[in-house]
């Protein structure tokens, strides 16, 4: 099964192409939490490879590498967006499917650009950040 | 989830992570989640729902300072 529809693969391309930077995405695999009923028959893992080998086929821009347990990750499947070899700690944990497929992509995006693409004033109050922050955000594919 | 991500690209301060809540059950429930996107912060889950960015940034540097401990099973 394709990862993106025909339509959605030649503007994936497009984006991809004009980032300012390449991005590395890093799968780390491991062993996985007990699956759900009825989703026994998905490798969650050999999936979220699947999808990110499509999505670094799609622009020399993307490159992507597979590893077993690497440090950095509390999950697995999860996956790393490293921008220029950075990590600036975005992470997608779990099989990037249906809708949540956008938000991997989302993240490879934003992590491409030279220049932030929040406002001034918010980028201004981040600055004074004096302590560590983990943001989670609990996401579904539906 | 992307304001999300910006906020971790521009600040070495910040990580951001999303998590697809049905493949992670256990954390899920520990963390009572219910509706999606679910916002946690340092372990302390703060609000439901897609905000603007101004309310995003106020809010996160608002958890911040937040004392309640920490529910998930990570530390």
């Amino acid at each position: 099964m394709p990862v993106f529809r025909a339509d959605e693969e030649e503007r994936v391309r497009e984006l991809l192409d004009a980032l300012d930077r390449p991005v590395e995405l890093l799968v780390a695999l491991g062993p996985a939490e007990t699956p759900l009923p009825g989703a026994r028959d998905v490798d969650f893992g050999a999936e979220t490879e699947r999808i990110v080998a499509g999505l670094a086929a799609l622009s020399d821009r993307v490159s992507f590498r597979v590893e077993d347990e690497p440090p950095g990750f509390e999950r697995y499947p999860g996956v790393a967006v490293l921008p220029d070899g950075d990590d600036p700690g975005v992470r997608y944990y779990g099989l990037p499917w249906g809708h949540e497929l956008a938000t991997l992509v989302g993240g490879v995006l934003e992590a491409g650009r030279a220049a932030s693409s929040l406002a001034p004033e918010s980028l201004e109050r981040l600055a004074a950040l004096d302590r560590d922050l983990a943001i989670d955000v609990f996401v579904t594919p539906t | 989830m992307l304001l999300a991500y910006r906020a971790a690209l521009a600040s070495p301060r910040i990580r951001a992570c999303a998590i697809e809540a049905t493949e992670f059950p256990t954390l899920a429930d520990s963390l009572d989640v219910r509706s999606v996107p679910r916002i946690v912060v340092n372990g302390v889950p703060q609000w439901d729902g897609a905000v603007p960015e101004r309310v995003f940034v106020k809010r996160i540097l608002a958890a911040a300072t937040d004392r309640r401990p920490r529910v998930d099973s990570r530390e």
